[in-house]
């Protein structure tokens, strides 16, 4: 619900809120007059919010928000019905939130004893009002919601939080709900539900990794699986896989390789003979599976390996961001080849991926220097090559790879250093993306909060991120770097400019089907 | 070139293909280094006495494999020898009979042969549109196919002059301007350092190219690549004339990384060896420093602004495409 007022109507609303709402609404919000305005632009850009503090404020924001949109639109009469029952849970559960305030004071540093009069006022207030207030039951809920949470974790879903606390510029990116298991379908398999709690969890992350998961759960479901009565298995199979694939979906937004995986494999399912029995057709498509991933995975990532090897010569100083799996392969193998070169990793907060690519690599023996992305202007002094790896390659060129490639590319294509992608074939797609701003996807913010892997910050910095009503932090985990910054790309099927991505896609789509 | 007995004796007694190659060279001036390639690598089919396919395909391989190490500067003919090899394996496979397919070869190669003829033709013919009337050239060296477009632009009574670089060492800019004035076009030679002082005056910069690679940068030349620059520079469009058998799938990430790149190139003399022999003030011996330094450079595909080909005119790109659909 909140996106459509979020991407439509911030702008006009906050211009409403500064101007009109004074007028309509003055003794409401007088006590703390003066501050909402800013608060009430924090509080309009998602309607719902969380925090205890700006509850009122935002609060009064939100239903007039609604009660602008209402007087606007005809469609809220039917709600209203609905709405006075909500709004009287709601006010039951305002009623109790304000007791639990007063009682507990764990409200904790921002709620002052003369808050509370007011948050009750603007019980009232709405209660008064309830018609224009109540457009949605839901958005005026989930603030005393959370008004609560803010205190003792209830038990209403946690997804709203996030909302009111996204970064308006990506606040069209769903943050992932998670692997639930207990609400999950009875039809989903039991190693799509493991699949699903690794990806959630990012057990298993890396587009080569995951896109394999992917594949053998669906083969383990397909081997399970038994064509029902009445009808075909090239019918019935992809309904049945469809809610499997949304379940991996609704845990971690689906990467491209897996996305053209999928497709792959339905495409497979749909020239099964209809003639073909069951367990033919299932052993038929686990080898098709395997030979999916043989061919455009392990296999490609040898050949890649090998292209790679003529590009790292002795002397080399080698540059790379975070950790991809065929640039680790692509290193190890140049050290055993007996190539000389050093290895410089570049590395970013909050999943410091780098680490496990510098324990690799130290363990070989290939001498390395790890440092933050922070440091990569001077870390670029003596770089001969970057090597990147890749998440996906957009058909203009421009490739999507974990947030933090941009930046090392432009600086790098800067100083004239080569950047060269090594990337499998089945990450090109033929969408076209020119920002990093309309797909994305974001990752969980608490993991900014969290530093504890090694560096010793002031605890409890952002602790209360959740509180701070002007705080709001944004995990991006990808970013978009502009073909004119990638110098080449490896795939399986040569050393090809960036540019070429359509074209590897256009003439070899007939080949692979 | 030197150890061609040797080859001979060692590992075919009727047929040495490098000293077919250079025999096709010495015969037809005009004949490029890949066509001459693949030229030779159709007649060793002739001789070849294999009998299976894959002994055949490995006779071919280590054949062209010779030619390549046979001479300094391999680009342009391992273009011609790799285009040959990727036509042999696709169309080896449509024919069951293998003297046949062998005899179906041979032609296909001489049709090859007589096509690539052909190609500068039509090639000259695209190219000409980019002369306009009244223009001033800057040219390079001396590209064969560079001069046909020219000479067919002045037959269309286009009215333009030509800047050509001396192009040290090989003083081939000496050789092109010759054969302009010959055809009636006003053409000077000018040092290989001048070109940024001339380069206001230019309207336009032709070059040929022994290789184009896979980005659509070219390998040419030395001194190419700092005309590219200074085109770039002064804002002058800077065309390629290529025929497309020199497409070569090779990616150099810079100078360093191409194949005619060695370690002894540019290397810095030793220094405290030469202290101990006593030397002129005046005369200082900076060594044999002409065999250290490269022929050929490689230009980015950032400099150049369109190829000429007789696949079309392409933009730098468009030549990764072609290759990608040569080698599917």
């Amino acid at each position: 619900m909140e996106p459509n007022p979020d991407s439509t109507a911030p702008m006009r609303a906050s211009y409403e809120q500064q101007w009109l709402l004074d007028d309509g609404t003055p003794k409401h919000l007088d006590p703390l007059a003066n501050r909402p305005r800013r608060l009430s632009d924090v509080g309009k850009e998602t309607i719902t919010n969380n925090s205890v503090p700006t509850t009122k404020n935002k609060r009064f924001s939100g239903g007039t928000n609604h009660a602008t949109t209402s007087n606007n639109s005809t469609p809220a009469k039917k709600s209203m019905k609905e709405m006075t029952k909500a709004e009287r849970r709601e006010l039951q559960e305002r009623q109790r939130a304000a007791k639990a305030v007063k009682t507990t004071k764990t409200a904790n540093n921002v709620v002052t004893p003369s808050k509370k009069p007011v948050q009750g006022g603007s019980v009232a207030n709405l209660e008064g009002g309830g018609g224009g207030g109540g457009a949605t039951s839901e958005t005026l809920v989930t603030p005393i919601a959370h008004s609560e949470s803010g205190v003792t974790v209830k038990n209403i879903d946690p997804k709203p939080k996030d909302n009111s606390k996204q970064v308006a510029l990506f606040s069209h990116l769903e943050i992932p709900k998670g692997a639930n298991t207990s609400t999950a379908p009875k039809e989903i398999h039991p190693s799509v539900l493991v699949l699903g709690l690794h990806f959630s969890e990012f057990k298993i992350c890396g587009a080569n990794a995951r896109c394999i998961a992917t594949l053998t759960a669906l083969q383990k479901v397909i081997q399970d699986y038994k064509t029902p009565e009445g009808t075909t298995l090239s019918r019935h199979l992809p309904t049945h896989l469809s809610p499997q694939i949304s379940y991996l979906v609704n845990a971690r937004p689906m990467s491209v390789g897996m996305g053209n995986a999928i497709r792959h494999l339905k495409w497979e399912i749909s020239t099964i003979d209809i003639e073909m029995s069951d367990e033919e057709a299932k052993h038929l498509l686990c080898e098709k599976i395997d030979n999916f991933i043989r061919d455009r995975i392990t296999v490609a990532d040898r050949v890649i390996v090998e292209y790679g090897l003529q590009k790292i010569q002795d002397g080399d100083v080698i540059l790379t961001y975070a950790r991809s799996s065929i640039v680790q392969a692509l290193l190890i193998d140049a050290h055993a080849k007996g190539k000389k070169f050093n290895v410089i990793i570049v590395d970013s907060r909050p999943r410091l991926e780098g680490k496990k690519l510098l324990k690799r690599l130290v363990d070989e023996g290939i001498k390395c220097t790890y440092t933050f992305l922070h440091a990569l202007g001077f870390a670029l002094k003596d770089v001969s090559k970057v090597f990147l790896g890749a998440h996906a390659f957009m058909s203009n060129g421009a490739l999507y790879s974990r947030v933090g490639t941009a930046m090392v590319a432009m600086m790098a294509k800067e100083k004239n250093i080569p950047v060269i992608v090594c990337c499998e074939t089945y990450k090109f797609t033929d969408k076209v993306q020119l920002d990093s701003f309309v797909m994305n996807e974001q990752g969980n913010p608490d993991e900014l909060v969290n530093i504890s892997t090694t560096m010793i910050l002031k605890p409890g910095y952002l602790d209360e991120w959740l509180n701070k009503p002007d705080l709001k932090l944004l995990n991006l985990l990808y970013d978009l770097t502009p073909s004119k910054y990638i110098t080449l790309v490896i795939t399986e099927v040569g050393m090809i400019p960036c540019t070429s991505v359509p074209v590897v896609l256009r003439e070899y789509k007939p080949m692979l089907q | 070139m030197t150890n061609s007995c040797e080859v001979r004796i060692n590992d075919d007694e009727q047929f040495d293909i490098v000293k077919c190659y250079q025999q096709f060279l010495k015969d037809d001036p005009d004949v490029s280094m890949s066509i001459a390639a693949i030229e030779s690598l159709a007649e060793l089919i002739k001789h070849s006495n294999a009998t299976t396919l894959s002994e055949f395909m490995e006779s071919l391989k280590d054949a062209s494999q010779k030619l390549k190490s046979s001479v300094k500067n391999s680009i342009s003919l391992s273009a011609g020898a790799d285009l040959f090899l990727r036509f042999v394996t696709r169309t080896s496979h449509d024919v069951t009979n293998f003297e046949a397919c062998k005899e179906h070869l041979m032609n296909s190669g001489k049709v090859l042969v007589q096509k690539a003829a052909a190609v500068r033709e039509k090639i000259a013919e695209l190219g000409v549109q980019f002369i306009k009337d009244d223009a001033v050239i800057l040219i390079h060296s001396y590209s064969r196919v560079v001069m046909l477009l020219l000479q067919k632009a002045a037959a269309y009574k286009k009215r333009f002059k030509v800047y050509v670089t001396e192009s040290r060492p090989s003083y081939l800019g000496i050789r092109a301007t010759k054969l302009l004035c010959e055809a009636g076009i006003p053409a000077t030679v000018i040092y290989d350092s001048v070109v940024g002082y001339i380069i206001d005056k230019v309207d336009a910069v032709f070059v040929g190219a022994e290789g184009v690679v896979e980005n659509g940068g070219l390998i040419n030349a030395i001194g190419t690549y700092q005309l590219a620059i200074v085109a770039k520079a002064a804002n002058k469009p800077f065309y390629a004339v290529i025929e497309s058998y020199k497409f070569v799938r090779l990616f150099p990430l810079n100078q360093y990384d191409l194949p005619t790149h060695t370690s002894d190139l540019l290397a810095f003399p030793d220094l405290e060896n030469r202290e101990s022999v006593p030397q002129q003030e005046e005369n200082i011996d900076v060594g044999d420093y002409e065999s250290i330094n490269p022929t050929v450079d490689y230009t980015p595909p950032d400099y150049i602004t369109l190829l000429c080909t007789d696949l079309g005119v392409l933009t730098p790109s468009g030549v990764s495409d072609e290759l990608i659909k040569l080698y599917l």
